[in-house]
């Protein structure tokens, strides 16, 4: 048998025949060290345990290990260093006044920490991890929909806590929110690599605070968490709707923010449309800077094409980067996914890749829109807005009915490539310039307006479904 | 068992241990002393599995014997009997205790299932005067982290370097260091800070000495009547000596209770900042200011006259500037700082014994 499953099955049977009290105290922790021919060594977590465990449980050990096939005449015990302590149920009074103790404490950023480098040890175990060093601030390509929160980001990562605090991030998927928040993290972690830096998703913290509640541990999960000199939460609309979680969050927030930590957020919409999410958050998320990061324009998809192939060691053609830019994805991660698609391609075959190879394998992935028809789309259109087909097809001009249509005329020219005739054609235009004119205002407005790119893209999300 | 004790001597030693007692744990003897006799001699004793004290007192034994009461009650019962003589008389389980007004037996759990009291035969043994040492702990513990995720720094560092004693103990925002005198051992311990403060307790104010004897894996103390034993913690303790600022550009010198009150009327109007207060040394005024400001309330400058070398500020946290000035106990204080976020010194204008650094707030 197994060293463990022998200790294991030893432990069921004694659990079973001394006290529940006895056995919690003496016998839980205890580990098998050494079995060896007719001896064994027990691991103990301190000198109590040994000695009555010597004192009194020997013959109990050693019989039930017979029971058990295993015939030894010496028991040796040893102490060694036990799993983490607890914190005895006598301190547990203190920690009433410990958020107060560490947040004053915590007013004393850790770069001044007398121990700024032998805190290594315990404490900030944990801190720094999630961390991906791939993401850098100088590998993050800058275009027009991003600049104000790269720019945002670098000031952060220069003198973190100070101007921008919190930072909200937000914007649709893929489009750099991750990359940008990690950058920073690593840009500080750089910088100064005594700060205790923290990056968490939304998921993971509300997992560990489940998992603190159910060990009756809140307190060290907020000391933790409010010892952090620069806390990063990844997609945090996922708090809403989570009471007790919110009210950890805020406390935490408050403490790291009273305290000039920086907090930085992702999301995938702006606080006031997370919902429920209760007030005070909601107003203390927007307190700071709040950045809507945009889907990145033409030029800023070539350069991210670019960096992209460099980093995989290749260069692309000018043709070839543009190719992909115009054909691909606005969703980065798509367009990444496309650029690898061609890169293993390319290596698979030892190839150079070409406009011609890019051609034929962006027009296998863009298989896609040839099951959709106009009429879908402008169907799709009209649900979402919640309008008649008859209408949005029709002679009305209420302003209720023209956005969706120029919507409609908007996904027809970029899902379908549909000439401009054509699209004031589906929809009962007479003129193409309409057509030509309402493509162009929900470009531009949605480039400013959320609510309008978020219409967009979740008729998008439905049509490709 | 059946013996004579005074009241007095019974109630001391219950006080002293039963408060180690645990009475939320799992085994429900370790909410209970053991009251034994040994060598005409009864010994009260507790533990909670960290640490284990026993108290030894004089008694008039005239049946040997051992048994374990519950910890709480029998504190509270026998404080509130009259001074005099107690008679404790064990019969099976039952420990029946009277006086001559009162008589009471308390259920008792078996001796036998108490766990014993760790031994140290093999180890280093060395003692230190009593006062004197007292003194330093409560100069000292008070620092001490009480942040379980950090075990290292819940502990009581004791070390000798260059034939002295030194303890020391930080939560890494302040730092606290006393001189005990000379020892010739070589000793490095670090012994949880809980556990000193359960020594703090029972020592006396007498100059009696403190005898320690340590393996590498608990401490005994002795001090007259009592022995404590306790684990140590395990880990490595930071290098805090190199902290210590030896030089300073800006230095004061000035009357230990005027710095108190200063600093005490200032954090009234710090509470609202975390106690932060900001101190202003001006060596052509000869003063230290001390300035807070409550957004809400207002703000206050204190001043006091110092012998000043050297113009600066900084910003600390009140609360831990007055802790250390409490601690200190000379009639001037020697207060020196160097930048904005280097570590601040305090100790006794004449004497070097007692160090205590502050790291100072970003302001």
């Amino acid at each position: 048998m197994q060293q463990d499953s022998l200790w294991q099955a030893v432990l069921g049977e004694i659990e079973l025949t001394v006290s529940r009290g006895n056995f919690v105290t003496w016998f839980k922790n205890t580990t098998l060290q050494k079995q060896e021919e007719g001896s064994i060594v027990i691991g103990v977590a301190n000198i109590f345990i040994k000695q009555t465990l010597e004192k009194k449980y020997t013959d109990i050990i050693k019989e039930t290990l017979e029971k058990n096939g295993v015939k030894v005449q010496q028991v040796d015990y040893r102490i060694v260093a036990g799993p983490p302590r607890t914190p005895q149920p006598e301190k547990q009074t203190d920690h009433g006044d410990q958020p107060k103790l560490s947040s004053l404490s915590s007013d004393i950023p850790s770069s001044q920490n007398v121990f700024g480098a032998p805190a290594k040890d315990v404490l900030s175990h944990g801190y720094g991890q999630g961390l991906n060093e791939r993401y850098t601030l100088d590998n993050f390509v800058v275009g027009d929909g991003n600049e104000l929160a790269f720019a945002a980001c670098q000031s952060i990562a220069q003198q973190p806590g100070t101007k921008y605090n919190p930072l909200f991030l937000y914007g649709g998927v893929g489009i750099g929110k991750t990359h940008l928040i990690q950058a920073v993290g690593n840009a500080i972690a750089t910088r100064d690599p005594k700060l205790k830096i923290l990056y968490i998703s939304t998921e993971q913290f509300v997992r560990e605070f489940v998992q603190a509640l159910r060990q009756r541990n809140t307190a060290s999960f907020a000391s933790y968490y409010r010892a952090a000199d620069v806390l990063i939460v990844d997609d945090i609309q996922f708090i809403a709707g989570k009471d007790k979680m919110q009210e950890e969050f805020f406390h935490t927030f408050n403490t790291l923010h009273q305290a000039n930590k920086q907090i930085i957020m992702s999301s995938d919409k702006p606080p006031k449309e997370i919902t429920p999410l209760e007030a005070r958050l909601q107003s203390r998320f927007g307190g700071g800077m709040s950045i809507d990061m945009q889907v990145p324009d033409f030029e800023t998809r070539c350069a991210i094409i670019g960096t992209k192939a460099q980093s995989h060691g290749t260069e692309l053609g000018h043709e070839v980067i543009e190719y992909l830019a115009t054909n691909g994805q606005t969703n980065i991660r798509e367009l990444e996914g496309a650029l690898n698609q061609l890169l293993a391609w390319c290596e698979m075959r030892g190839i150079e890749p070409t406009m011609a190879i890019a051609a034929s394998l962006l027009n296998v992935s863009k298989a896609r829109p040839k099951h959709l028809s106009a009429k879908q789309i402008i169907e799709r259109t009209a649900r979402h807005f919640q309008i008649p087909m008859e209408d949005i097809v029709g002679p009305k001009r209420d302003k209720d009915i023209v956005v969706p249509r120029q919507v409609a005329m908007y996904m027809l020219r970029n899902e379908l490539h549909l000439s401009f005739p054509k699209i004031a054609r589906e929809l009962g235009r007479k003129d193409h310039t309409t057509a030509i004119h309402s493509v162009d205002k929900i470009q531009k407005e949605s480039q400013v307006d959320a609510s309008l790119r978020n219409a967009i893209s979740e008729i998008k999300e439905h049509l490709y479904a | 068992m059946k013996l004579q004790v005074t009241q007095e001597n019974l109630q001391k030693a219950l006080n002293a241990v039963a408060r180690v007692a645990n009475t939320r744990g799992t085994l429900p003897i370790l909410a209970n002393v053991l009251i034994s006799t040994s060598n005409n001699r009864l010994s009260i004793a507790a533990t909670n599995l960290d640490i284990a004290i026993t108290h030894y007192i004089g008694a008039k034994v005239s049946q040997e014997g051992s048994i374990t009461v519950p910890a709480r009650l029998m504190q509270d019962f026998v404080s509130s009997l009259p001074s005099g003589v107690i008679e404790l008389d064990l019969q099976e389980t039952k420990l029946h205790v009277s006086t001559e007004q009162y008589k009471s037996v308390v259920n008792g759990i078996v001796a036998d299932d108490f766990p014993s009291m760790p031994a140290i035969t093999t180890g280093k043994q060395w003692t230190v005067d009593g006062a004197l040492f007292k003194k330093g702990l409560q100069q000292v513990v008070f620092a001490a982290s009480n942040d379980e995720t950090r075990p290292v720094l819940t502990g009581v560092l004791f070390q000798v370097i260059d034939g002295k004693l030194y303890i020391a103990a930080t939560d890494s925002y302040r730092l606290a260091e006393k001189q005990l005198g000379a020892n010739s051992e070589e000793v490095r311990l670090l012994i949880p800070a809980s556990a000193m403060q359960d020594l703090l307790r029972v020592l006396g104010d007498g100059a009696e000495k403190v005898s320690v004897t340590h393996d590498d894996q608990q401490v005994l103390f002795q001090v007259g009547d009592v022995e404590l034993v306790t684990r140590l913690v395990e880990g490595k303790y930071p290098d805090y000596r190199k902290l210590i600022p030896a030089s300073f550009a800006t230095k004061a010198v000035l009357k230990r209770s005027d710095f108190v009150n200063v600093t005490k009327v200032s954090s009234l109007f710090a509470r609202e900042s975390a106690g932060s207060v900001t101190i202003e040394v001006g060596e052509t005024s000869g003063e230290l200011s001390i300035r807070s400001v409550a957004s809400q309330l207002g703000e206050n400058t204190a001043t006091a006259t110092a012998q000043v070398t050297g113009s600066g500020s900084i910003t600390l946290n009140s609360r831990y500037l007055l802790d250390a000035l409490n601690a200190l106990s000379g009639e001037s204080v020697l207060f020196g700082f160097n930048g904005k976020l280097e570590p601040t010194l305090l100790q006794d204008s004449a004497s070097k014994d007692y160090q205590h650094i502050i790291m100072p707030l970003k302001s």
